[in-house]
């Protein structure tokens, strides 16, 4: 990693030292379309752009941090929301897309609640259901676009079950029991793939070989970049699609559309297992 | 169907335009004239016995030609499915025999034995080439479909597909 990028990294986190007091107890990184955590009380909001030097180039992603805490409650935790990311298939490199991340970790967050719009490979998915990642494939790391797939596709799924991913199950599992509408959490395997086309249906036919549940462009290099630091890292994600010989795939308005509707269980779950 | 962009990396077809591997050139003939239409590529693909007609495909080269600001000839995240030319009502008489497959699109350079290829075919491919994956989500992305052809590496083209093909020009 070059130094003006490491450089990056810390000024971002002494940005926000400077502009927030006290280390937020969690934060979470929202992908496409995906809506939680808002109305945190005496919150501060910071583009990007200041943040980090750049802002994210999508649709969907709004591109600005939130710090808050996250009721009215006097011993209520400080929660940092990254509203957007950034992604490979933007041009970025590695070291841009983990950013947020590595600056979550270098902060001295502890945890880190990562979620995405994924397509649903698992045929008893529905679109909307919130899957928590149990396992994940990485075929987006760098050095495959140097090398191709082949390596990828002959490694084993990556486990990535830990105590945070394990209480977003317990508590989903409670709000299940507790409330009809709040539908049972999906707990499997995340593909992530570089994008940005979506993929084509004998793709999605090589992914369910390797049993991926829900496939994505993001997540798993935010997920590697906080390996072996102290903040520990669970992500979510919200089925937009499910794809299907005899359905027509949708595009990204769908994904949007469907991560709305997904958006306030996952709110209550967050603010549960934040709280 | 009236092919608007015929693209040959086998060096083997009358009237094509000839390429020795997918690069810039390739991405800006697939774009100058803008949206719709259509591309025959003609490209060698390794683990085939016969020529053949690609059916799907699976990105394996780790990469993807559209990574980087999304040109505005399409959308920033095409769907590709449903791109390849391979019902046999839409080809050409002489090109309806050929088998369908799906291939694997790997990178140039990449090592491939019987190991390669046998990982591939488990994946659901039946050959690997070099060239079309690619070529194929540059026109897809510029909303055009796509008839490829591959064909054995190293083996010259019949003369009756080679007529056949001549046809599409």
């Amino acid at each position: 990693m070059s130094q003006a990028v490491a450089d990056r990294a810390e000024n971002a986190v002494a940005y926000l030292k400077d502009k927030v007091t006290g280390i937020p107890a969690a934060a979470v990184v929202l992908g496409s379309g995906v809506s939680v955590l808002e109305g945190l009380v005496d919150s501060k909001s910071f583009p990007f752009l200041d943040v980090f030097g750049i802002s994210p180039s999508v649709h969907g992603h709004s591109g600005n941090v939130t710090v808050g805490r996250l009721s009215e409650a006097e011993d209520a935790p400080l929660i940092a929301v990254f509203r957007g990311r950034f992604h490979l298939y933007e041009g970025h490199d590695w070291s841009v897309v983990t950013l947020a991340a590595r600056v979550v970790a270098l902060w001295g967050v502890k945890k880190l609640l990562l979620t995405n719009a994924a397509g649903g490979l698992n045929k008893d998915y529905h679109v909307g259901d919130l899957m928590v990642l149990t396992g994940y494939r990485d075929h987006l790391s760098p050095e495959l676009a140097q090398t191709g797939l082949l390596s990828a596709i002959a490694k084993p799924t990556t486990k990535c079950s830990n105590a945070l991913s394990d209480e977003l199950l317990k508590v989903g599992e409670q709000l299940a029991k507790d409330d009809k509408e709040f539908r049972p959490l999906r707990q499997g395997t995340y593909c992530a793939l570089a994008g940005p086309n979506y993929e084509t249906m004998a793709e999605i036919e090589m992914l369910r070989r390797l049993k991926g549940d829900a496939v994505g462009m993001s997540t798993v290099p935010e997920m590697l970049a906080v390996e072996g630091t102290g903040t520990m890292a669970a992500a979510v994600s919200v089925i937009t699609n499910v794809w299907r010989e005899d359905e027509p795939m949708g595009g990204h308005e769908e994904v949007l559309e469907a991560s709305k509707m997904a958006s306030k269980r996952l709110d209550q779950l967050f603010r549960k297992v934040l709280g | 169907m009236s092919a608007k962009k015929l693209i040959d990396f086998t060096g083997q077809a009358k009237g094509f335009q000839k390429h020795d591997r997918f690069d810039d050139n390739v991405v800006n003939e697939l774009r100058k004239d803008g949206a719709g239409g259509e591309v025959v590529v003609i490209d060698y693909a390794i683990g085939l016995s016969e020529p053949a007609i690609v059916s799907d495909h699976l990105n394996l080269t780790g990469s993807s030609p559209l990574c980087g600001p999304n040109n505005p000839i399409g959308e920033r995240f095409p769907v590709v499915n449903d791109i390849y030319v391979c019902d046999d009502a839409k080809l050409p008489k002489g090109l309806q025999s050929l088998k369908k497959i799906v291939i694997a699109g790997l990178k140039d350079g990449v090592k491939t034995g019987e190991k390669e290829l046998e990982l591939i075919k488990s994946m659901g491919a039946e050959a690997f080439c070099k060239n079309v994956v690619h070529t194929m989500i540059v026109a897809a992305h510029a909303k055009k479909k796509v008839l490829a052809i591959v064909v054995p590496e190293g083996k010259t083209l019949s003369a009756d597909l080679l007529a056949a093909i001549a046809e599409l020009n």
